[in-house]
């Protein structure tokens, strides 16, 4: 068992050393790609914690643009500073999170999943309609950047350091809370809410917890990626990029902590990679998804098992 | 010929591009009346498109996402075939409907038939088809802007100096209603179709007395994807065609069928007209976004008080 | 003392009455079976009493208390607990993580401490309540099992064990016995009393009539969701409408 852990540590040693050299070997496009690739891993383990419910929600990317629009505004119009509307963003999101769980908990399963998509397609639309604060279809351009000791974030490199620690520290608050009773007693909800409920479980206000804390990172992580991007759209949070989530999350598996890590990493690399074929690219994705789908139910995590597996027997035969 | 077609241009956010091409056009004419007939045929292509949706959710206990796709690749071939071609409106519309089902066909038995027992992965594998057919329709037209199709039965009714439908609208509502009918009829006169609601109330059941769910179940998305593609058809000449047109179809169908009542047939042809009535009043007297945020909140609404909708008696616990 | 008091309680599916105005009471520290063909309303009657459904009319009385329509989980609160008529368990979890699950009202934590793992004590406390109550019901040796290997007997244990975990006055079973051969129904008997000797007062529901006329010492019968007949076991055994409605209502 320890010998177990110190391997596993000593893995997360290396890729977190690896991570904070790559910078310096990438060039300028690729220090970008680095940089919303690390968002994109937290917005796909904060939408597992939603998973963990049992409930799938496409109301996620909606969220992110929430704390994206108050990150965006605050700074902008109120000049509150950015180091305070990055986590403001995400409790913005958390707290609008909490006020819809009363109806949108009202519904499971796949009419959760519908109403969670219309829900969030019409704060969508708000945004596009009232021009007043969110700037309508063309959004909030000239959103600040962070600054700190004189170091200028609008630079790849030190907003890389800066996403690479919010981020971690993220996913280790995830983690924990995973691994955690609450972490066992969303799963209980998941599998079987009448004997979860019988035993005094509320699942409802576990249902929220999951999807307030899904939100409240999912928010940091729109606060993240917009002022890096220095602007922010209503286009940026549509059902497509959720759709890009799921997948995402169904290819790695939604079964371990590091499934969805390693779907989101492993798509964002292939598509950075087929660049060139432009918008015929997510038709590779839909080949994808069904190959994942058909032959791969359990995504590629079952992969990453089955090869942890067969070292464990090598290792004990030997 | 007093309305050409070139004028018929898409808000981002219409639902089908059809009342807001028809208020800029005949911006004279009384808002209320006109608005009236363009629900009603608004609401025949609302029908066509939920009442698919909602017999292949009902038989099959799938979520196809790529319905509104199947829409789009209907109103592609018309394109193809009448403005690249040359081909003849009528011919072409058949040819359409009979590649969709084709489509629909391929889809049920190797995407959706290997996931019967498991709905989430025949919701995914619908969004992968998805993906490929909005890739197929870009390598077929290319980029570039929306296409168009010249109406085959140009000129415009005159009823009164009210209200002015143009021809090809009144076939197109004709079609629609026509069809609805000949579903309707086969539904409940004949014994395939009876097999079909068999199956649509219990599947096992149905399997038990000898129902054979294979057959049902293709029958059911080749007819879900006939009219999906003879909807696709009959918009190609009225409204803009590119490759993401089939997402207005897919909300707009998912607002009429949780509003109708997920899996009753009458309940979605109801609430298509009904919701059709709302969307074009709400687009003629706000706007088209207002419009959708009304329709949306709509169905969260049906979906918190009466998750079985307005025509829904299936009692669930 | 009546622990559970059930008043007039009627519940109505559309225009089907599946209970209409039962009442009857459970003493505290008895096991009081309740018995009925199937469709007569056992089940529903204890999705009442457990919170799943709410009475249309009539009262609930636990513990003094008034408690229809309330939620399941402040009900479990109160200290009744059901089991399920179909085994009914976290599969997907091991033996000792399902129980774990049971303790939830006695060691629910919150964000902060889950994260900075705070309330050591408390997880403490559950972990070793969860070691006793497994192994009260002998289940020790399987605690590492996942939930869905076990055989059907220990499954059943499991699930009182679960629901014993949640430290009840008050626990409602469902149909225990069912499916089970001679020799794993002595097995659950001596289980179900072991329970009920701790204290815990136990409404069963079950068709085996052995287990029922061994086990209870009061019982109600219910037909067509109304009372049928109430009494001892042998008062029950020799009822005539009682056994017409075993035996007329083959259903
Ligand atoms: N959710 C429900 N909707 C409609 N009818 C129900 C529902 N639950 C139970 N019933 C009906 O109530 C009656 C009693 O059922 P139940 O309590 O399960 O009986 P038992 O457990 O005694 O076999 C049956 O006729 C059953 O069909
Ligand atoms: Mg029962």
């Amino acid at each position: 068992m320890n010998k177990f852990n110190l391997t596993q540590f000593v893995v997360m040693l290396t890729l977190f050393i690896g991570l904070i050299l790559l910078p310096h070997y990438l060039r300028y496009q690729h220090q970008d790609f680095m940089i919303f690739l690390i968002i994109n891993v937290l917005v796909v383990v904060s939408y597992r914690l939603m998973t963990l419910t049992g409930e799938w929600s496409l109301i996620h990317i909606v969220m992110m643009g929430v704390g994206a629009y108050t990150s965006a505004l605050m700074s902008k119009h109120m000049g509150v500073s950015v180091w305070l509307t990055i986590p403001l963003a995400g409790l913005s999101a958390a707290v609008l999170a909490g006020l819809l769980s009363t109806p949108l908990f009202r519904m499971t399963q796949f009419y959760f999943l519908i109403g969670s998509f219309a829900v969030g397609e019409a704060i969508r639309l708000a945004w596009i309609f009232f021009i007043k604060p969110f700037g309508g279809s063309s959004g909030i351009s000239s959103v600040p950047s962070p600054e700190l000791l004189g170091i200028d974030f609008m630079d790849p490199i030190p907003y890389y350091y800066l996403v690479l620690i919010v981020v971690s520290l993220c996913l280790w608050v995830l983690y924990r809370i995973e691994k955690s009773r609450i972490g066992l007693t969303l799963n209980a909800v998941h599998w079987k809410a009448p004997l979860a409920q019988s035993v005094g479980v509320n699942t409802w206000k576990y249902r929220t917890l999951a999807f307030m804390v899904a939100s409240l990172f999912v928010g940091i992580a729109g606060a993240l990626k917009i002022h890096y991007l220095g602007n922010v759209t209503p286009h940026q949070f549509g059902v497509g990029s959720m759709v890009f989530v799921l997948i995402w999350v169904i290819v790695g598996g939604y079964n371990t902590f590091y499934g969805p890590i390693i779907g989101a990493v492993v798509l964002s690399v292939l598509d950075e990679s087929l660049r060139n074929l432009n918008e015929y690219r997510p038709a590779i994705y839909g080949v994808l998804l069904i190959i994942s789908i058909m032959f791969m139910p359990k995504g590629l995590e079952h992969i990453s098992q089955g090869l942890k597996d067969w070292i464990k027997t090598a290792k004990s035969s030997s | 010929m007093l309305y050409g077609h070139a004028t018929f241009h898409t808000s981002p956010y219409s639902l089908s591009g059809l009342n807001e091409a028809t208020q800029h056009e005949e911006l004279a004419v009384d808002l209320f009346l006109q608005s009236i007939v363009n629900s009603l045929i608004q609401g025949g292509f609302f029908a066509l498109w939920a009442v698919g949706m909602v017999l292949v959710f009902g038989i099959m206990g799938v979520v196809n996402f790529a319905h509104g796709e199947l829409v789009m690749v209907g109103a592609y071939a018309i394109w193809v075939l009448k403005a690249q071609m040359g081909m003849g409106y009528i011919p072409a519309v058949f040819i359409a409907v009979i590649l969709v089902m084709l489509i629909g066909i391929f889809m049920e038995r190797f995407l959706f038939r290997p996931k019967r027992e498991d709905p989430l992965g025949g919701l995914i594998n619908s969004i992968g088809i998805l993906f490929i057919l909005q890739v197929v329709a870009l390598l077929v037209g290319g980029t570039g802007p929306a296409k168009q199709v010249t109406p085959a039965f140009p000129g415009t009714l005159i009823l009164d100096e009210f209200m002015r439908i143009p021809h090809q609208r009144l076939f197109s509502l004709g079609v629609s209603i026509a069809a609805l009918l000949i579903l309707w009829f086969f539904l409940t006169r004949t014994k395939l179709g009876w097999s079909m609601r068999a199956v649509a109330l219990d599947r096992e059941a149905a399997a038990l007395q000898g129902i054979n769910i294979n057959r049902t179940s293709l029958i059911a998305m080749a007819i879900s994807a006939g009219l999906a593609g003879l909807a696709g058809a009959l918009m190609a000449p009225i409204s803009n065609i590119y490759p993401h047109m089939g997402h207005n179809v897919i909300i707009t169908a998912f607002i009429v069928t949780i509003v109708g009542g997920l899996g009753s047939l009458s309940g979605a042809v109801l609430a298509a007209f009904l919701y059709a009535i709302l969307h074009t009043f709400v687009t003629a007297y706000f706007s088209g976004t207002i419009a959708s945020m009304v329709g949306l909140l709509l169905m969260v609404v049906v979906l918190i008080v009466k998750p079985t909708g307005i025509m829904g008696q299936r009692v669930s616990e | 003392m009546a622990l559970l008091e059930i008043n007039n309680v009627s519940k109505h599916f559309g225009g089907l009455a599946a209970l209409d105005e039962v009442s009857f009471s459970a003493l505290e520290g008895e096991i009081h079976g309740l018995i009925g063909p199937n469709g007569a309303g056992k089940s529903t009657m204890f999705k009442n009493i457990s919170g799943f459904y709410s009475p249309t009319t009539g009262t609930i009385r636990f513990n003094g208390q008034d408690i229809q329509g309330l939620s399941p989980s402040s009900i479990a609160k109160l200290g009744i607990v059901r089991t399920f008529q179909e085994t009914t368990l976290f599969q997907e979890l091991t033996v000792f993580e399902n129980v774990l699950v049971g303790c939830h009202l006695e060691a629910e934590v919150n964000l902060l401490d889950a994260l900075f793992g705070l309330n050591k004590k408390v997880q403490q406390k559950a972990n070793v309540h969860a070691l006793k109550v497994l192994d009260f019901m002998g289940l020790t040796e399987r605690k590492d099992q996942l939930a869905i290997e076990l055989p059907l007997g220990s499954q059943r244990a499991l699930a009182i064990a679960i629901a014993l975990a949640a430290k009840p006055k008050l626990i409602l079973m469902d149909e225990p016995f069912a499916g089970m051969n001679p020799e794993e129904t002595r097995q659950m008997m001596d289980l179900t009393r072991k329970v009920n000797e701790t204290g815990v007062t136990i409404v069963l529901v079950e068709h085996d009539m052995k287990a029922v006329m061994g086990l209870c010492e009061n019982i109600t019968v219910l037909n067509f969701g109304t009372l049928l007949a109430q009494g001892k076991p042998d008062e029950i055994r020799q009822n005539d409408k009682v056994i017409n409605a075993y035996l007329g209502g083959g259903h």
